[in-house]
């Protein structure tokens, strides 16, 4: 049979399909090789083995801000897949307390919060707390912890009660680092976590500071 | 003048096939400098969608899919291993397409909205978009690979065909 042009003969079609699998297996090969490498190089590359979730690996259901307090959420019998029921079997579960935004807001005007007895710890990225942060509170990656614990523990062994924060909803970046700070020894009765965090913080108009810590920069919110 | 138009034709879609690869080398390359640069955001992005169950599963893949994006496109780029490369993009963005399209179904389900209107961050490194168009683009790009997997776009390469025993004609070249 003579070939035709147009349609290769079955012997090329079978080369060229050979072909194309063999350079599917280098991209494979290679391209693993040239990704782990990368993110072992990189200086903001993952680590591996760690695990970056110890609230749990699974995605966590969406929460409402203000959900209250535990005696709130144990008197209530709301339907078992509301945010708020959700939320406080989660915290539960990882034997967490929590405050609404009025709790965290009688913390932040407590006079024991300028005394250092009361601390709020950001749990949001440095991109985020450099925008906008609790005043007075200290920045705490929860993702990369080792670069804060020189200033974060000091101030956590040195308070009565420590409120941590992320983004509310379904943020638990704050769950996170409220777990890697107790394990790494802060008693989890101090542990709080400020469920409604910074958007619920600044809907109820409380003051937030921009750049660092202490910096004096304040931002009054509009409620 | 069929030999003048066939000419033609085979010129513009050599053109629009190079054109199509190194559109889709720019944009892989892109996208997957942005979820290189913001690992951490990824990984959390990753982790929404549920895969799996290990931490080391679930850091591997936010570890190393940007960066194998960044491989592949930059492959696409040069033309190197052009065929291989296309099925790697087709293995990668079909899945990711379902998902994506799955994820979008729930958000629509529980926010009740239309599904054109459902807007979310896909983990795909271009923040937040909507799923019409999110589906529209992966189509596309499918289309794109499948195109070069059929060997259009070998002008202006390295080296397309990286294995020697393959055939030396593309589909143009044999009309």
């Amino acid at each position: 049979m003579k070939n035709n042009p147009i349609q290769p003969a079955a012997s090329d079609r079978l080369t060229a399909v050979k072909s194309v699998f063999l350079e599917v297996l280098f991209v494979a090969i290679i391209g693993a090789a040239f990704a782990f490498g990368a993110n072992l190089i990189s200086p903001r590359g993952l680590a591996l083995t760690r695990n970056y979730f110890p609230a749990g690996i699974n995605r966590p259901a969406p929460a409402v801000t203000g959900v209250g307090s535990p005696r709130d959420v144990a008197n209530t019998n709301p339907p078992a897949s509301s945010p708020a029921q959700l939320l406080a079997v989660r915290l539960k579960e990882q034997g967490l307390q929590w405050v609404d935004g009025h709790q965290a807001a009688q913390l932040f005007h407590d006079p024991r919060f300028q005394q250092g007895s009361i601390a709020f710890i950001d749990a949001r990225d440095e991109q985020h707390y450099r925008e906008g942060h609790i005043p007075g509170a200290c920045e705490f990656d929860p993702y990369y912890p080792e670069k804060y614990f020189a200033t974060v523990l000091p101030v956590c062994q040195a308070a009565e009660q420590i409120v941590v924060y992320c983004n509310g909803g379904d943020c638990d970046d704050s769950e996170s680092a409220a777990i890697t700070l107790r394990d790494v020894g802060i008693a989890n009765r101090k542990l709080f976590i400020y469920t409604g965090g910074i958007p619920e913080w600044t809907t109820n108009g409380l003051p937030v500071e921009i750049g660092g810590r202490n910096s004096g920069n304040l931002r009054s919110t509009n409620k | 003048m069929n030999t003048s138009q066939s000419s033609w034709s085979r010129t513009a879609a050599d053109t629009f096939a190079v054109l199509a690869r190194w559109l889709l080398g720019a944009v892989f390359l892109y996208l997957g400098l942005n979820k290189a640069l913001h690992p951490v955001e990824f990984l959390k992005l990753v982790r929404q969608y549920d895969l799996v169950q290990s931490s080391l599963l679930l850091n591997s893949i936010a570890a190393a899919l940007p960066w194998f994006e960044i491989f592949c496109g930059l492959l696409l780029l040069a033309g190197v291993a052009v065929r291989g490369t296309a099925v790697m993009l087709i293995a990668m963005l079909v899945p990711f397409t379902v998902l994506v399209f799955r994820r979008a179904l729930a958000i629509q389900s529980a926010q009740a909205i239309p599904f054109c209107a459902v807007k979310f961050d896909c983990g795909c490194g271009t923040g937040e978009v909507f799923i019409c168009r999110k589906l529209l683009e992966n189509f596309l790009f499918i289309v794109f690979s499948g195109w070069l997997l059929a060997g259009y776009g070998r002008n202006l390469c390295v080296r397309h065909t990286l294995m020697s025993c393959a055939a030396k004609t593309s589909p143009t070249e044999a009309s």
